[in-house]
């Protein structure tokens, strides 16, 4: 059946069937996607458009134990154009105010050309503040150019200190991945401080809610900013070193390859920390640090290696006093213990050297000019486990607990060190020999050094060696003190008299092997060493501390490649304790 | 029976009060979706202006002699060939087609004023004294006539009025009394064809139904084989056709099937009108306050997009509005057309009718997510003067002819 009809009511049915089912099931679809979906749509459609926006948080500063700043943050300026309303006729002026070539902001926009044109890009960061007042001065006329401000690092405070308090770099894709904490463009702590106080520095980032449309252009606050949260300063950190101090120390190495570190022996905190050559943090402030860093990373100085507590050397001659200690201690050296030094010990069939004739000698002599042919004796009678045991009590051979870490262990021998090196039976006792004047395989770092100065000018006790002592809390500036462990290797006081007595006349007696260094108003003692280098020139040892009667600083320096520790290194200690001591007196007077 | 002298019965107030209620949403609509955005400044003001402009439009055509309008049949469709010529010659390309002609400030599409053309000169051709559409030779006559403009229009490419164009025709064709045999020979492919987009299942099912209408035609058995033939070619070369479409086009279809495979892309328009429309939920989230359109997520919502507005800040309530007001003016232009005497005068009346009806049910369709983006605007809503101005001469058309609806001209 099929009508030829004009208008029939078949096509109207027809039709208006038609007409009932798109009506039917638009209702339907609507009905479906407003009232049964509803939920899912409005949680999707949330989410499109309230954007959280973290506001960065002032990272901690650092100051030093009487509060002078060492590193704070200053204001960097960069220019922005967001090109969706700039003019582009504006170019020229701004590449002449900048003082950039012709066609720098016209490249720049052409790179960034595909982000969204409401997106701000980064035209110049680090504009002078000349600038800067320009530009707000013509605000008016210069639309969609703006100066942003970003906190960077401030490290005009005269002292460089890169090895204690690191650098900031952006964070990387892999750290991202492992810490929700930040964000892309975030700066995270790389070395030093930075890094090891990280998680105190950073403090917490703030966050405003914005509403955005699909062009992620800002229109406005969410909720008028009522969920908002304003950031958390970071905590700053109070440092244990002394300013005046530091700044002699890292002024003294200027042209020398070393490491000082200097401890108060009471308390273990670090009033002077250097590894030289250094790194300018200068240059990590801007934010083109990328090639420094890799300029860095190719210098044959490693520069960027951590001297003081990363590189290991033989103590040298400063590691006899700690056989002293243990020859007093196991009863061998009596009142009448001696040796007569004819420059040498014979061994077997080899005869191991000493510096001169020193014919009859006793432990105060054999510190005092650092007869080699004592020593030899001594560590015989002592052997090789009870010495190990005993380098162990003064904290050589581990890690101190440093709180910026990045230690290395050294080197103890013992007998299974030997038969793993040497194979079993494979070493005779001559290797002892050596170890007795600190050379040979034994390898410390001068911050192990400098603990063990600590500790036999304080008897033994100390605490870890730290370098800061207190946290100023970001939002409260409450002073919080942090705890380090005590250390005290419970020796009768008798025997580090006897051995003090001899590193003061080290000094203080005209036969002294430092007696170059000797000042007419503190005692200071000391211990000079040189350290044997197979790969060239021997490093100068020193180890000291003053006032002998009451000591407020004890130092380690070693000075690489300079020869006997009195000439080169001994006098860099003496500035450094005699600077601190000074210190210490106008702090006094001040008070 | 004479004519009653009440008012109602010289103008269909159903229509126009329906009329004025869908313009005075779509200008609320323009303003929520343009007055943040920086882009779209002044749409609102532009678009009332075109509202009244077009009131001023539809009351002239009401009022014009009804006789008028079958003498402009040949010369509103010469001169509509005319501009759809001059737009390929001199056009400006909008989004991939070359559908816009300026003449001097003003900027219009042909195929929107080609439209009238078209509708008359159909009308006109299907009331004549020859002209049988179930004759063979007055069919292609038709035909003839019919595919000068739409290929014109596909040249452009707007594949949107093309569409629209079709269902115009065939719409005309059906109310002048084809053999639904025909209509049915014609529709099956294209019905099959969309069908296999949505895979094998809608394509068995569409030819099932095929298989069902060729029985209750009974024609003879090599007729019936021949078209189940075509059927299956026509699904067949969907893939060969698929080629001609435009790279956007293509894409479109692809994402319509599947709006999920390129969130930030084709299909972010899509979801984004969805995430709209859905949230809004039974009351919608108020005037101005629609979060998906005060932050511009739809690009260039207040034209195809213009249901999403009212779907997201008056929810269930104002999208329904909408639909059932649609559906009133439907059904009235079709109880208009069944009134009318004048056959002429009815087939105009089904040609506005199926304009309208096809616009409204691609373009909420696409809305909806429910069909492809083919880029039409919404009737009375969607911001544009041209289909504003032109749906409103029609529609006043339409109403000229029901206060005659009695006369024969």
């Amino acid at each position: 059946m099929s009508d030829q009809v004009f208008g029939s009511s078949l096509r109207k049915k027809i039709f208006l069937a038609i007409i009932t089912v798109i009506f039917v099931s638009f209702v339907f679809e609507l009905s479906k996607m407003q009232i049964l979906e509803y939920k899912d749509y409005e949680v999707k459609s949330s989410n499109n458009s309230i954007k959280k926006i973290p506001i960065k948080a002032p990272r901690g500063i650092f100051f030093d134990r009487n509060f002078s700043v060492l590193v704070s943050n200053k204001p960097s300026y960069t220019l922005t154009i967001t090109p969706a309303i700039y003019d582009n006729n504006k170019d020229e002026i701004i590449e002449k105010i900048l003082g950039e070539k012709k066609d720098f902001v016209k490249n720049i926009l052409y790179k960034k050309r595909w982000y969204s044109k409401y997106l701000a890009r980064v035209i110049k960061r680090n504009v002078s503040f000349k600038n800067v007042v320009w530009f707000e001065e013509h605000k008016e006329e210069f639309p969609g150019v703006k100066i942003t401000v970003e906190m960077q690092r401030d490290y005009s405070f005269g002292i460089n200190g890169s090895h204690i308090f690191g650098y900031l770099r952006e964070i990387n894709a892999n750290q991202l991945k492992d810490n929700k904490e930040y964000s892309m463009g975030d700066y995270i702590g790389v070395q030093g401080a930075e890094r090891a106080y990280e998680k105190h520095l950073r403090g917490q980032k703030g966050y405003h809610y914005i509403l955005v449309d699909s062009k992620r252009k800002t229109i406005g606050k969410y909720l008028e900013g009522k969920n908002d949260k304003p950031p958390v300063k970071g905590d700053d950190l109070l440092f244990t070193i002394d300013y005046n101090t530091q700044k002699v120390a890292e002024k003294l190495f200027k042209n020398l390859k070393g490491s000082v570190v200097a401890i108060e022996p009471e308390t273990g905190e670090i009033l002077a920390l250097v590894s030289s050559p250094q790194f300018n943090l200068q240059e990590f402030a801007s934010f083109t640090s990328r090639k420094y860093i890799r300029k860095l990373s190719v210098d044959p100085e490693k520069p960027l290696f951590n001297r003081a507590t990363k590189s290991i050397y033989p103590p040298g001659s400063t590691y006899k006093m700690l056989a002293g200690l243990l020859g007093l201690k196991e009863n061998i050296i009596t009142k009448n213990y001696a040796v007569v030094c004819k420059g040498g010990y014979q061994y077997g069939n080899r005869f191991f050297k000493c510096t001169h004739h020193h014919g009859y000698t006793n432990l105060r002599k054999a510190i005092e000019q650092s007869c080699n042919t004592y020593f030899y004796k001594l560590i015989l009678d002592i052997g090789l486990e009870k010495w190990y045991d005993f380098s162990k009590k003064f904290g050589f051979g581990k890690k101190t607990g440093y709180d910026l870490g990045n230690e290395s262990v050294g080197i103890v021998p013992n007998k299974e060190y030997y038969d793993r090196v040497y194979g079993r039976n494979k070493w005779g006792k001559g290797t002892l020999l050596s170890l007795g004047i600190g050379q040979g395989e034994l390898s410390v770092t001068t911050l192990q050094l400098a603990q063990y100065a600590a500790m036999l000018a304080n008897f033994g006790k100390t605490k870890v060696p730290h370098i800061v002592k207190a946290f100023l809390v970001g939002n409260t500036n409450l002073y919080t003190p942090i705890k380090y462990a005590e250390i005290n290797n419970n020796l009768p006081v008798d025997y580090y008299y006897k051995i003090r007595e001899a590193m003061l006349r080290v000094v203080e007696s005209p036969e002294g092997t430092a007696h170059n260094i000797k000042l007419p108003n503190i005692k200071i003692a000391g211990k000079t060493g040189t350290s044997q280098n197979p790969h060239g020139k021997d490093h100068a040892v020193f180890i000291a501390f003053a006032p002998y009667e009451n000591p407020k600083i004890a130092v380690a320096v070693l000075v690489e490649n300079a020869g006997f520790g009195s000439t080169h290194a001994a006098p860099i200690a003496q500035k450094i304790i005699t600077t601190y001591l000074d210190q210490l007196k106008n702090n006094a007077s001040g008070i | 029976m004479k004519g009653s002298h009440k008012l109602s019965d010289k103008f269909d107030f159903t229509i126009f009060f329906s009329t004025m209620l869908l313009i005075t949403i779509g200008l609320l609509g323009i303003f929520s979706a343009t007055n943040n955005n920086p882009t779209a400044q002044g749409a609102f003001q532009k678009q009332f202006i075109m509202a009244l402009v077009a009131l001023v439009i539809f009351f002239i055509t009401y009022f014009l002699p009804a006789r008028l309008y079958k003498s402009l049949a040949t010369p509103s469709y010469i001169l509509s060939i005319i501009i759809l010529i001059a737009v390929l010659l001199m056009g400006h390309t909008v989004y991939g087609a070359k559908s816009w002609i300026n003449l001097g400030p003003i900027g219009f599409q042909p195929s929107e004023f080609a439209k009238i053309g078209f509708i008359f000169m159909l009308s006109y051709l299907l009331t004549g004294e020859r002209r049988n559409p179930n004759n063979i030779k007055d069919f292609l006559v038709l035909m003839f006539y019919s595919f000068i403009p739409i290929i014109l229009i596909l040249i452009e490419p707007d594949m949107g009025t093309v569409i629209v164009y079709l269902f115009i025709l065939i719409a005309m064709l059906f109310w002048s009394g084809i053999d639904l045999f025909y209509v049915f020979v014609t529709l099956s492919p294209v019905v099959v064809l969309f069908a296999s987009f949505f895979g094998i299942a809608a394509f068995l099912l569409a030819m099932i139904i095929v298989f069902a209408l060729l029985l209750y035609f009974k024609r003879n058995i090599f007729i019936n084989i021949s078209i189940v033939i075509m059927n299956m070619a026509g699904a067949y070369l969907f893939d060969y056709a698929f080629q001609f479409l435009k790279p956007h086009q293509q894409k479109r279809i692809e994402t319509f099937i599947n709006p999920t495979s390129d969130p930030l892309g084709a299909g972010y328009n899509i979801l984004q009108a969805q995430l709209a429309i859905g949230s809004g939920g039974i009351w919608g989230k108020g005037f101005l306050k629609g979060n998906q359109t005060q932050l511009s997520f739809i690009p260039k919502q207040w034209t195809d997009f213009i249901f999403s507005v009212p779907g997201e800040e008056f929810g269930f309530i104002g999208s329904v509005l909408i639909v059932l007001l649609f559906t009133i003016i439907f059904i009235r232009l079709l109880n208009i057309a069944s009134q009318i005497n004048d056959k002429f005068e009815s087939l105009v009346v089904v040609g506005v009718l199926t304009l309208l009806l096809t616009h409204f049910t691609i373009n909420i369709g696409m809305n909806l997510g429910v069909a492809p983006v083919v880029g039409i605007p919404l009737p009375f809503l969607s911001y544009g003067g041209s289909s504003l101005i032109i749906n409103m001469f029609l529609l006043g058309v339409a109403l000229n002819f029901y206060k005659n609806r009695r006369e024969h001209t």
